[in-house]
């Protein structure tokens, strides 16, 4: 078990919820690619193991962990499932609570753009199978 | 053929529409002239409205870049002549910034229709889309004139397939 009472594995039916800090990481309908795009320092995509319910807890873990000084806009709710159907992974990365990190993403390409390239496609299926909760 | 004028002043213009309006003229010629006053004011005023749009977005992606202030200052140059370089018949991109400070230019027209481009600080642009169950990714060279076949063909796939929420450039 984890400080946060959390079990240390993730399951696939568990929800993970990505704080969007920038306007242009949603529309009015859809959360965009950009939004799970990978940290190019640390190769993963931060994200919390809560669903979009309860919806005050949720905003409360953003404004206190995710923020770092902006504001959060909202969050993309997706299924660890997700995650996996694309060969990507995601495990604990506690503290902060609840804290978790989208892991594996493709790093063999030599050339940097087609990296890049590789990781849009990754990221647009995050995307396509996120749900936006907007604050 | 006609051709356009390239440059209407306030008063050229007002003649213009002297001319194109005059229900007066009766000869062939008159005719003529008035036919191809109404031209250029056509092709004029299309043209103003699409070079509004493209400044909209201009705009707007400045405004996104000054929010994010990780925005790599090449990449926004070269996004900007990007959209300067898109035809007039592909629709305009949503903007996004990706994190490592490139500019993610998207057109979506579903959940699960999506063509994504990120511009960086060099000429080499990484898009992957998804279509429905087709899906892929590539890079393109862009000399900074014109925008490569195959990114004109991954856009126009998306926005065609019924695009009603796309802004035409």
């Amino acid at each position: 078990m984890l400080p946060s009472g959390l079990p240390e594995i993730v399951a696939d039916e568990e929800n993970l919820a990505r704080f969007l800090t920038s306007r242009g990481h949603f529309n009015s309908r859809v959360v965009k690619p950009a939004a799970f795009m990978p940290d190019i320092e640390d190769r993963e995509t931060s994200v919390f193991r809560h669903g979009s319910e309860p919806r005050d807890a949720l905003w409360a873990i953003g404004d206190e962990h995710a923020a770092h000084g902006r504001t959060i806009h909202g969050a993309a709710i997706i299924k660890a499932q997700s995650v996996r159907s694309i060969r990507l992974d995601v495990f604990p990365d506690e503290p902060p609570p609840k804290h978790s990190a989208i892991r594996n993403w493709p790093w063999t390409h030599d050339d940097p753009d087609l990296r890049k390239a590789e990781h849009k496609e990754l990221a647009i299926s995050l995307a396509n199978d996120a749900q936006l909760l907007k604050r | 053929m006609y051709q356009a004028i390239p440059k209407l002043g306030v008063f050229g213009f007002a003649a213009m529409h002297a001319l194109a309006n005059d229900g007066n003229a009766v000869s062939p010629e008159a005719q003529a002239v008035r036919a191809q006053a109404a031209y250029v004011i056509k092709v004029f005023e299309q043209s103003q409205a699409l070079f509004g749009a493209k400044k909209a977005a201009i705009s707007q992606l400045m405004a996104l870049a000054a929010e994010e202030q990780t925005v790599d200052p090449i990449a926004l140059l070269i996004a900007e002549q990007f959209l300067r370089a898109l035809p007039n018949s592909i629709p305009l991109p949503e903007f996004s910034i990706d994190p490592d400070g490139s500019i993610s230019l998207d057109w979506i027209h579903a959940r699960n229709q999506i063509f994504s481009l990120s511009v960086g600080a060099n000429n080499r642009l990484a898009f992957a889309w998804l279509d429905g169950t087709d899906k892929g990714h590539a890079v393109a060279r862009f000399d900074g004139q014109q925008i490569p076949e195959r990114v004109i063909e991954g856009i126009t796939t998306i926005a065609t397939n019924g695009n009603a929420s796309f802004r035409i450039a």
